[in-house]
């Protein structure tokens, strides 16, 4: 059974067709890459699957449910995490306390808990730092830890939106061009965790622009052009396909 | 059924009043983006200033509007010269509170200045007209007309020069208005100017049919800001639309609430408006990217 | 003397309530409030009728608290699915439509005219002992909700509502709805507010819906801003700062002879204009908070 299953969807404004009739399947763990030209609709089609943009016609299943007209933040619940292009990190909260915010809905975030029962919300906070801390390590972010979020670099950012959905243990992830705007030696380090988490089993889906960057690490890619899905497989036979060649018009491919 | 015909033109009429400021917020605030809540006492300040001129001795009163018409397009420009445009990379709360700030300022020192007393533009009075029970004040014939023309005309300005077009485009589509970054100052001052001009001529109009007191124009921001809202941000026909049917809507409350609750009637068609088809009769909804 | 002193002190309290509620729906979670003397308004004139009803003051203070807690749950509804400026408008139009209900249902609440004889607090007192009785238990009122407002912005909660603040699409992507939390908070502040138009109207004993016009959910914001934006030491500070300007503008009167008292209103609403406008231009950290613009 596959994890993800989008089928047949098709994404209007308007008159305009921004995604057409779009059909793709993703298995656990698996890596796909989404590249396409400006306009070519990967965007959209992104934010259809994350529940941010709602589809004309169409059907998206994830982990067996379907959550089509389910929202943003019950695809997240289910295990369907994104990043987004422009961090959107909380900028006036710490490092650690914006995982600590990440972390998924306990009683201790309830109303009640700030007067009430304070000595075990404290209990589960010391729970929840660990694990934050486990994540921050891992995303070598450790140093910046107790930072406000708002100070940190593109590239730091971008670690942490990563770091953050990982507190929801999350069965699929979807970034939204991680490269964009990060210089080299950071987009190294973002694809090593990248390859680090998908030797964890969890599912990703990049959309990126950077083929360069894309090409050399996801094992299928999906090339997207006018709304509609032009190749699908191994990177290196999608490359080579002549359609993909002449969308891209003899542009760095 | 007569009383029913009395209502409908009265709202009509009342609606194109309210045509002027809806027009004008929705223009600022589809290019500006924020909603700009000292449009009210710019128009209080437009029929204080046709008031003035009239006192003054200026001859036709048509004079004293287009002279108010000036005065108001001048303060609106200063506003922005002065205090907007310096917020333009500010959150929108700033230009929000600035501009309730800058309203509260207009309010009070035309309240020194002119004191708190009902006043009213000396025209000449004529009857009604009855058609069968229907009546009609030539002055309120006189007020449709005006505001219709001026609408025209703005519509005109909109749809025919090369800067008004602009100025359609962006308040249209707000990702152009970042895309086209910064915005030329040119363009900014006369979407200032006409701002204030709408406004202005609103009070004015809203000061021939009622009183002109220094709450005026407050009292109109409401059912100003529920016609952009009904008409789609950023889009001037359904700010004029909006504003028509915010008039009439308001006018046929009458017999189920009675004369006072006009304000109350904005506010549950906003309501109603934002929580059913927010992007109103003629926009679209933005979506977060 | 003692019993002025006391009397601006208590005012400053009940304006000190009606900030830190607002801080706390803008400062913490950055829902622009334009209506929150509504919630003021709701509470006074519930209290108010109640009490004239009989009913002991106690009670009618919490009834004040919650009748305007539960009159933003509608609000806050509708907070929910609107973007910031939308809020503000809608807040606005909401504290403008209870004025006007006021205004309006004589019948209820005696409209312009006013509603007199008010039951005041510690009647069986007199003179300054009764001042400091009133004054001390508006303190412990408000220590009491500056500390359970500080416990929770401390708390796991506080840390969702600046988060909602900074960036709510993010929250939502990580699997919340911030909708809950904005509700809760919409009612928390407006049951303070509330419960300091209940003060109010027992202190003042006398209301009219006048008193309840949009300039001072503006004194409000005034005094946030002046203190800090989301610190709830700044809305104390804020709201006795505001008192200093209200009740100094009253000593204008007695320097320039023959103001009269409408111009005095004038003057104050030019003032508390020129202060906005100055303060969102050259101390934007007064409305941003820590927030970087």
């Amino acid at each position: 059974m596959s994890l993800l299953e989008v089928q047949h969807a098709c994404v209007d404004f308007g008159a305009f067709r921004a995604v057409s009739d779009v059909s793709l399947s993703l298995a656990e763990g698996e890596l796909l890459g989404i590249a396409g030209t400006n306009g070519a609709g990967k965007s959209t089609l992104f934010a259809a699957i994350a529940g941010q943009q709602a589809t004309s016609t169409g059907r998206i299943e994830f982990g067996g449910a379907d959550v089509t007209r389910k929202p943003v933040h019950q695809r997240a619940r289910f295990g369907l995490a994104r990043t987004f292009q422009t961090p959107r990190e909380f900028a006036n909260l710490s490092v650690l306390e914006n995982l600590l915010a990440a972390a998924p809905n306990g009683r201790h975030e309830s109303l009640l808990a700030s007067w009430v029962g304070r000595r075990a919300s404290r209990h589960q906070e010391l729970e929840l730092v660990r694990q934050a801390d486990e994540i921050l390590a891992f995303v070598k972010l450790m140093p910046v830890r107790d930072q406000s979020a708002g100070g940190l670099s593109g590239g730091q950012k971008k670690l942490l939106e990563l770091a953050r959905v990982l507190m929801l243990s999350p069965k699929l992830i979807m970034l939204d061009e991680p490269f964009a705007g990060v210089n080299p030696v950071l987009i190294g380090e973002i694809i090593e965790v990248l390859r680090k988490l998908h030797g964890r089993g969890i599912a990703l889906i990049v959309v990126e622009h950077h083929l360069q960057a894309l090409k050399s690490f996801v094992q299928r890619l999906i090339v997207m052009d006018q709304g509609r899905i032009l190749a699908d497989g191994n990177p290196h036979l999608v490359l080579d396909d002549p359609r993909v060649q002449a969308a891209y018009m003899g542009g760095v491919v | 059924m007569v009383g029913f015909f009395n209502l409908l033109i009265n709202g009509l009429i009342e609606g194109l009043i309210i045509a002027l400021p809806a027009l004008s917020l929705t223009l600022v605030m589809g290019i500006n983006r924020f909603p700009n809540a000292s449009a009210g006492d710019t128009m209080t300040f437009g029929a204080y200033a046709a008031l003035g001129l009239q006192y003054a001795g200026v001859a036709f009163f048509s004079f004293a509007v287009m002279g108010s018409l000036i005065a108001g397009a001048l303060l609106s420009w200063l506003c922005y010269r002065l205090v907007f445009q310096r917020l333009s990379r500010a959150p929108m709360v700033a230009s929000l509170i600035a501009a309730i700030g800058i309203g509260f300022m207009i309010r009070s020192v035309i309240g020194l200045v002119a004191g708190h007393d009902l006043h009213t533009f000396s025209l000449p009075l004529v009857r009604a007209w009855n058609f069968d029970g229907i009546r009609v004040l030539p002055t309120d014939l006189a007020i449709a007309g005006v505001a219709l023309a001026l609408l025209i005309l703005v519509f005109c300005w909109l749809k025919l020069s090369p800067s008004g077009r602009q100025l359609r485009a962006i308040a249209d589509n707000p990702d152009l208005a970042k895309l086209s970054g910064i915005r030329p100052q040119r363009l900014m001052g006369m979407l200032w100017l006409l701002s204030g001009a709408l406004c202005a001529s609103g009070g004015v109009l809203l000061g021939m049919k009622a009183v002109v007191m220094p709450e005026l124009g407050w009292e109109m921001l409401l059912p100003a800001f529920a016609a952009m809202i009904l008409g789609g941000i950023g889009q001037p026909l359904g700010a004029v639309v909006g504003a028509v049917l915010m008039g009439i809507a308001q006018e046929l409350s009458i017999p189920i609430v009675g004369p006072s609750y006009k304000i109350a009637v904005a506010f549950v068609v906003m309501l109603l408006v934002l929580m059913v088809r927010p992007g109103g009769l003629f926009g679209h909804v933005e979506k977060v990217r | 003397m003692d019993a002025y002193l006391l009397a601006i002190g208590t005012i400053v309290l009940i304006y000190a309530l009606l900030a830190i509620g607002l801080n706390l729906q803008y400062g913490e979670t950055g829902l622009i409030n334009f209506g929150h003397v509504a919630f003021f308004a709701l509470g006074a004139y519930t209290s108010a009728l109640l009490a004239l009803k009989g009913w002991p003051l106690p009670l009618s203070f919490l009834a004040a608290g919650a009748i305007a807690a539960f009159s933003a749950v509608p609000l806050g509804f509708a907070a929910l699915r609107l973007r910031d400026d939308y809020l503000a408008i809608v807040t606005l139009g909401f504290s403008e439509t209870v004025r006007l209900v006021i205004q309006q249902e004589e019948w209820l609440t005696r409209g312009v005219q006013g509603l007199p004889g008010i039951p005041g607090l510690f009647t069986s007192l007199a003179g300054t002992p009764r001042a400091w009785a009133i004054f001390l238990t508006l303190l412990a009122v408000t220590a009491l909700a500056a500390y359970a407002i500080s416990l929770l912005q401390r708390s796991p909660f506080g840390r969702m509502l600046r988060a909602i603040r900074d960036n709510e699409p993010a929250v939502e992507a990580l699997g919340k709805n911030p909708s809950g939390f904005k509700i809760r908070v919409f009612m928390l502040g407006a049951a303070l507010a509330g419960i300091a138009g209940a003060f109010y109207a027992h202190f003042i004993t006398f209301l009219t819906p006048e008193q309840f016009i949009p300039l001072v959910t503006f004194y409000v914001w005034m005094s946030i801003i002046l203190g800090g934006i989301g610190s709830l030491r700044g809305a104390l500070l804020g709201s006795t700062l505001l008192m200093f300007f209200l009740e100094g503008s009253r000593f204008i009167r007695d320097i320039l002879p023959g103001v009269a008292e409408v111009q005095m209103a004038n003057i104050r609403l030019a003032m508390i204009g020129l202060a906005l406008v100055l303060f969102v231009l050259y101390r934007p950290q007064g409305l941003f908070g820590k927030r970087p613009v």
